[in-house]
């Protein structure tokens, strides 16, 4: 495998009150931006598979709620993303199941293993594949895919094939109020371990991101395969800093957003899009580039291995990856946007094309942003951050 | 004397529906066994079904990673009973504490409410008791979201504190949000009207001319309502301490939004090794174990219900 992917874990909370994402249609287009492995890409079914006209049409996704495609009766956030494919095709042949978390997300699928596409994150990629759920993308039948970032399209394969088509992504770092807190104090991740902030921090509730910053902040060689003394420490470091935090957030809005806005908390770890958001309401609030590296997530569609939509599902995600709905993507959840063609200045919120640095591709590829990738001792992980919290 | 009477009547009276029943014939009996058949096999479907998978679970005898091997083992039971300083453990006997303080002070704080509402409220009693529970009608999760606002560090609790100046007008009150106040406190409103309901319900059907013969005997009213009142409604004390209890051992979204870091309840850990950090043969150790403390607590307090409150309904029906 040539890819090794993200977070994903970052990705079930952020996802649990927002909304809204959309179809673009009927971009069945061949040629286009294939890449040189558009060969190797296609699945071996592709001379028997039924053209377009014989498929049914009635997709059957794994979704994030507020993700549904644009012209489909359960969108409602305002996402443009699908509104090319409901045009095509009509949205009354969508039908959403819904998610709340990465973790949930592969027990569907594995139960299921009847969706036509699904949403996951890269970090979890390697399991669908593992599992058989899984067939990979014909880049050809994607007008867009040339204007995907190259690096997220390489974290996105598998043995060189294209099983995720990255669409969405960002950073996780700490977001922390500046006028309370000293600069001199945010320079990394130990800013969470700083006792002078004690009951202002609050970290996440997600197992692997805390022990991937630990890692970081530890020094270890690869923060997402630690050895088991490694976990050890890392525990150890968090039960440590634990009485420093006011609570460890589980949802965004629900409780992170609220209490930081209020002043409860000072310093949180955070996903770009709250950073965004606040400095845009005129807060004074930092979002940190820890000297160790910030944190990154990408997820993306996949493929479902028995799906009889196939040309048609190659469609609704060219309607999401396409530079419209890629563009209002980023200006309606604060998300980063895997199409490179997006214009900058139709971002709106320029706060978020600079911590995004949404101006420079190349930028989530840097050596100091930490692309989440499938962690394989995932479980020992778990469990010893249950620990931490039970504690 | 009157309560042995009722009870006489009562088995009089079943004794007459038995001989009666068994008059009508073997139809009868017949239709009567078909009607519970149906039912008892669901609820033994969905109950029993489920919990027999749960052990499977925490003995390692299933999986939820396909393709991992399974295999009996006592392992993660051994690590949670004896496993040294174990922290699910600790965090079990944390959460009994407070499940058995909350509803203890429910109970209590329950009593005068139900009190009123028999004796005092009269004929608006149905109409306070609608508005007490009037807040239920609405989801828990916003209940306690709506404390989770009125306790927060610019809360309105807070704010007034300020206004008072009981705290300063940067201070915070520390131990009011993320604590095991706040947690024992949301808990404790969520429940105050489901115990003040089966106390409220015994007190009803209480025979008042019990409490009228206590005064004609010369009994003040303190020692009535400690000899009379108090003793007949133990079995709706019961029964609402039981209903508080049972479920707080289980509770997890509480302290989820109003507890801190060393608030979590067990039910918490349950939560989180079957959805965030799955671990499904751990979080079935830890589900069994809350599962096996239910049901000695309905044993413990079952029978003894069941028994005073058929015999309370028995003295009403005189």
């Amino acid at each position: 495998m040539t890819g090794s992917l993200y977070t994903p874990d970052s990705a079930v909370n952020r996802r649990r009150f927002l909304g809204g994402a959309a179809l673009v249609g009927g971009a069945t287009l061949l040629g286009g931006c294939g890449s040189p492995e558009a060969e190797d890409n296609s699945s071996d079914a592709g001379d028997s598979r039924p053209p377009i006209e014989e498929e049914s049409g009635e997709l059957s996704i794994l979704e994030w709620g507020g993700y549904e495609a644009a012209g489909t009766k359960a969108q409602s956030y305002g996402l443009v993303a699908g509104t090319d494919y409901t045009k095509d095709y009509g949205g009354d042949d969508i039908s959403y199941t819904y998610i709340n978390n990465d973790e949930q997300a592969l027990q569907k699928a594995t139960s299921d293993n009847a969706f036509d596409l699904m949403h996951p994150c890269s970090d979890t990629l390697p399991q669908y594949v593992e599992r058989g759920l899984l067939q990979p993308f014909d880049p050809e039948l994607l007008a867009s895919y040339g204007d995907l970032n190259p690096y997220l399209l390489e974290a996105t394969q598998i043995d060189g094939k294209q099983y995720m088509i990255p669409w969405d992504w960002g950073f996780s770092s700490l977001l922390y109020r500046s006028d309370m807190v000293d600069a001199a104090d945010a320079t990394g991740w130990e800013l969470a371990w700083n006792e002078k902030y004690a009951d202002k921090i609050s970290l996440w509730s997600g197992a692997s991101s805390n022990f991937q910053l630990t890692g970081l902040m530890l020094g270890f060689d690869d923060i997402y395969n630690p050895t088991d003394e490694q976990i050890q420490e890392a525990k150890a470091k968090l039960i440590e800093q634990k009485p420093l935090n006011k609570f460890y957030w589980d949802s965004e809005y629900g409780q992170m957003r609220p209490a930081f806005r209020s002043g409860t908390i000072w310093i949180t770890y955070s996903w770009q899009a709250a950073y965004a958001s606040f400095a845009d309401k005129g807060m004074s609030v930092e979002y940190m580039n820890p000297s160790q590296g910030r944190l990154a997530w990408v997820c993306g569609f996949v493929l479902g291995a028995n799906t009889e939509n196939y040309y048609h599902a190659h469609d609704y995600v060219e309607s999401f990856i396409n530079k419209e709905a890629s563009e209002n993507l980023v200006n309606l959840y604060y998300y980063g946007a895997a199409n490179t063609a997006i214009d900058i200045n139709k971002i709106d919120n320029q706060t978020l094309v600079d911590s995004l640095q949404l101006d420079d591709p190349q930028a989530i590829a840097s050596d100091d942003v930490h692309l989440a990738r499938h962690m394989p001792n995932l479980s020992a992980i778990e469990l010893a951050w249950q620990e931490v919290v039970a504690s | 004397m009157a309560g042995g009477r009722s009870v006489l009547t009562e088995v009089t009276s079943d004794s007459d529906e038995l001989i009666s029943t068994r008059a009508a014939g073997g139809r009868r009996r017949l239709g009567r066994g078909a009607l519970v058949w149906p039912p008892l096999l669901f609820v033994a479907a969905i109950l029993l079904a489920p919990v027999a998978f749960i052990v499977l679970f925490s003995v390692g005898l299933r999986s939820n990673i396909p393709g991992t091997e399974v295999a009996f083992s006592l392992d993660n039971w051994k690590s949670f009973l004896f496993g040294e300083e174990n922290p699910f453990r600790s965090r079990f006997l944390y959460s009994m504490q407070v499940a058995l303080i909350v509803s203890v002070v429910a109970t209590i704080a329950a009593y005068p409410l139900a009190y009123f509402l028999s004796f005092v409220a009269k004929r608006r009693k149905y109409t306070l008791l609608l508005l007490l529970l009037a807040p239920f009608f609405t989801s828990y999760l916003l209940r306690v979201l709506a404390w989770q606002i009125m306790l927060n560090d610019e809360g309105v609790v807070t704010e007034a504190a300020r206004t008072l100046g009981l705290v300063g007008d940067t201070e915070t009150i520390s131990w009011l949000i993320y604590s095991t106040f706040s947690v024992s406190l949301v808990l404790f409103y969520s429940w105050v009207p489901f115990v003040a309901l089966p106390i409220f319900a015994v007190l009803e059907n209480m025979d008042h001319r019990l409490i009228e013969a206590a005064g004609d005997l010369g009994a003040s009213k303190w020692s009535t309502f400690w000899r009379v009142t108090f003793p007949l409604s133990i079995p709706g004390v019961i029964a609402g301490f039981v209903f508080v209890l049972i479920p707080t051992t289980g509770e997890f979204i509480a302290p989820l939004l109003v507890g801190g870091t060393d608030n979590q309840l067990f039910g918490n850990s349950i939560q989180s090794f079957f959805s965030t950090s799955p671990n499904w043969n751990y979080g079935s150790v830890l589900a069994m174990t809350l599962i096996v403390v239910v049901v000695v607590l309905m044993l413990l307090f079952g029978r003894f219900l069941n028994t005073d409150l058929r015999s309370t309904s028995g003295r009403s029906g005189q």
